[in-house]
């Protein structure tokens, strides 16, 4: 995703897909050079001062990377978003229409351009005041949703993977297909009505309308208390830890079963984009030359593969996460919108979609988030594993 | 799928050594998986041309009837009405089905036609030319539209395009719009694939035998990179049902329904920027979207589960016919090497 152009690309699988960007731990057939997938070279590996000096090379160029994909992303939002309109309003010159779509659009008085207010409270707010309300619930979901989706897609991948039997494959592959041609709004709306009773008799409150209990629950009769304001828990804003500061332990217990549940389906959801990314890297592995040697040793394959491959693959792993961070925000999003998570980012996103400004503003900190995130996690694959590094 | 060095060499006029399609066809027949997927799209295809067919004068406009409307109550699957009865739209679903049928599938041939041209000719380009002035530009696009959610830019996008100029919106410039934008994974699976064929023995050989490098890549590079595109078709038939069944909750219908729940029927509306033409516009994910709204709402529960069960067969068993034959094909080019 956010790659140096020269090095991006991916890791070839045996059915001839690829996993995008991951092409510092591709290698050419015959190339011996050490490679992330298919473990450790024969001989000795390369000295560590090279190792640390490949890494910050690399760390430099990828983080001089960001400013300008950032404004690649501005320039496709002002083309994209702006462009007909400047033209249909007698072509203004390009540098003009740009320099008053980056001065309305960021001037940080949300909503003030278009003149359109909604949401909540974000009349003459600044950004950060409306962060604060919508990004940490998010977080929160967030926060849940990548384990649970972790501790799902990390042992299917590996076994769908590497047993060359298609009886686990081939139904892995076509159950994950199918989770990624379920719109995600519609198995969140089902899961949300499948639940709406039973979590309505055990807490008397509804799995969805946010995290926190809805207003007409029976605790709040008497009105919120005094850390919640319009839908916002302070000091920490994250509703589950203000819970737990204030000691209300039902509004805790709530508020943890409704992010659960919420972040269950965006694991599932996002499980679908990710296997078939991850299920190519084990089958590379499995190939391996030193899986190989292991085995005609009389090495388990229990053992290969959870000894040898999944510490392997693990990096690669943590690459392909960053690369589908996207995906993950999308189906993030689309929960919250099909839960009416009126505290959360998607449903800013929601009702903010007649409102150009605001859209390009969150959309351009998705970006932001997200290069970033890339940039974080390609470090951590790397120093976890310097060969790619070295690699490139 | 390899050419031979010697039928490559542009001075050479033997013929190639390797065996027709015909040939192969008749050695190695394609798998199980091929067929099943091709019965199916062939399926496709005929309820299609059936449906421009016997639509053919009303194909963009599903009928209304009033007497399906609420406050009638709702009518289920029964031989007169096979998928029942959505009674926002006021229409039978086996008709609003059948008549969105040829819409979807040129749309979804559409949309995977710019993905699959651009992914594979620029992908195949920047590998093959690896390092050049094509890698770096395709691979920079590709990473810096990778980090937004496709569907966000394309919903601003078309938000855009409604307010700037409303003539412009519409199908065909959705499915421009969407193919432009799904290009660049299509062309970063392929690049990859096409970097590592660059570097193969056959290919050294076609090039040491003096074939040119565009002959090359039209003739050994494109057609190799085919695997990664296989791979990749199905997926990108998601989002295209992604974006459209989420319209009718842009257009405000869960917050409609959630506004007064007791009253179990929803107008349907197009959110800003729709690129349907109209509200009683037949298309899959649109019904789909709908009658999820609809049928499954809070608090009815899954009592009119066909107003959303049919419409998501439709989209899912077209997404495993597209599936199940590219994967057959993909698994018979691997068992003929």
């Amino acid at each position: 995703m956010s790659r140096h152009p020269t090095n991006a690309g991916g890791v070839q699988n045996p059915s001839g897909s690829a996993v995008p960007g991951a092409s510092a731990t591709a290698q050419r057939p015959g190339d011996v050079r050490p490679n992330a997938v298919t473990g450790p070279p024969p001989g000795p590996r390369g000295s560590r001062g090279r190792g640390v000096s490949g890494f910050w090379t690399y760390a430099l160029r990828r983080a001089l990377l960001i400013p300008v994909q950032l404004g690649f992303v501005l320039l496709i939002l002002y083309s994209a978003a702006n462009l007909p309109a400047t033209f249909a309003k007698g072509r203004p010159g390009f540098l003009e229409g740009f320099s008053h779509f980056l001065v309305n659009n960021f001037n940080g008085n949300w909503g003030a351009p278009s003149g359109r207010l909604v949401g909540f409270a974000l009349v003459g707010h600044t950004w950060a005041q409306v962060f604060a309300a919508y990004i940490p619930s998010s977080i929160q979901m967030g926060a849940f949703a990548l384990p649970i989706a972790a501790a799902l897609a990390y042992p299917v991948s590996l076994l769908a993977g590497w047993s060359p039997r298609q009886w686990l494959d081939t139904p892995a592959r076509y159950l994950t297909l199918l989770g990624a041609l379920l719109p995600v709004v519609v198995v969140g709306v089902l899961v949300y009505t499948a639940l709406f009773f039973p979590f309505l008799n055990a807490f008397q409150d509804i799995p969805g309308s946010g995290l926190i209990p809805y207003p007409l629950w029976p605790g709040f009769i008497a009105g919120y208390p005094s850390w919640i304001h319009e839908y916002v828990t302070s000091p920490t804003g994250f509703p589950l830890v203000d819970a737990l500061i204030h000691h209300a332990w039902l509004i805790a217990e709530i508020t943890f079963v409704k992010t659960v549940i919420q972040a269950s389906v965006v694991a599932v959801a996002y499980v679908a984009v990710f296997f078939r990314h991850a299920r190519s890297i084990v089958r590379a592995a499995r190939d391996s030359a030193h899986i190989t040697g292991a085995r005609a040793i009389g090495v388990s394959e229990r053992k290969l593969l959870w000894r040898y491959a999944a510490k392997g693959v693990t990096p690669t792993f943590f690459l392909i996460f960053a690369l589908t961070i996207p995906q993950f925000l999308g189906i993030l999003f689309a929960v919250q919108i099909a839960f009416n998570d009126t505290d959360c980012f998607g449903y800013l996103l929601f009702v903010n979609l007649g409102n150009l400004p605001v859209m390009d503003a969150l959309i351009f900190l998705i970006a932001i988030v997200v290069l970033v995130w890339t940039f974080v996690v390609d470090l951590i694959a790397v120093r976890l594993d310097p060969r790619g590094a070295m690699a490139r | 799928m390899r050419g031979g060095a010697v039928a490559d060499s542009p001075t050479d006029p033997s013929p190639s050594p390797q065996p027709s399609l015909r040939a192969r066809w008749a050695r190695r027949p394609p798998p199980f998986e091929f067929w099943i997927g091709s019965v199916l799209l062939g399926t496709y295809l005929m309820v299609g041309l059936s449906a421009l067919v016997v639509f053919r004068n009303s194909l963009a406009v599903l009928p209304k009837n009033q007497a399906w409307v609420p406050p009638f109550s709702p009518i289920g699957p029964s031989w007169a009405h096979p998928f029942g009865v959505m009674p926002g739209f006021g229409t039978d679903l086996f008709r609003a089905i059948w008549q969105a049928t040829p819409w979807d599938l040129a749309i979804v041939a559409g949309i995977l036609f710019v993905d699959v041209s651009l992914g594979l000719l620029l992908g195949a380009t920047a590998g093959f030319y690896e390092g050049g002035v094509v890698d770096a530009v395709v691979t920079f696009v590709g990473d810096s539209l990778g980090s937004v959610p496709p569907y966000l830019l394309l919903i601003v996008v078309f938000v855009g395009l409604g307010a700037g100029a409303p003539g412009a919106v519409g199908l065909p410039a959705f499915v421009l719009l969407f193919g432009l934008i799904l290009w660049p994974t299509m062309a970063r699976t392929v690049r990859e694939r096409a970097r590592i064929l660059t570097h193969e023995g056959f290919v050294e050989a076609s090039r040491a035998s003096g074939a040119t490098p565009r002959r090359v890549l039209v003739r050994h590079i494109v057609p190799n990179s085919l695997g990664p595109v296989l791979a990749q078709l199905p997926i990108d038939i998601a989002p295209i049902f992604f974006v459209l069944s989420v319209l009718p909750w842009f257009a405000d219908c869960q917050n409609t329904y959630i506004a007064n729940p007791l009253r179990p029927y929803i107008v349907p509306a197009l959110p800003v920027g729709s690129p349907l033409p109209s509200v009683s516009f037949p298309e899959w994910g649109f019904l789909l979207g709908f009658g999820t709204c609809e049928g499954l709402g809070f608090p009815v529960g899954p009592t009119y589960w066909w107003m959303y069960l049919f419409p998501l067969l439709a989209i899912l068993g077209l997404g495993f016919a597209v599936a199940f034959v590219c994967d057959g094909i993909e698994r018979w080019r691997r068992l003929e090497r």
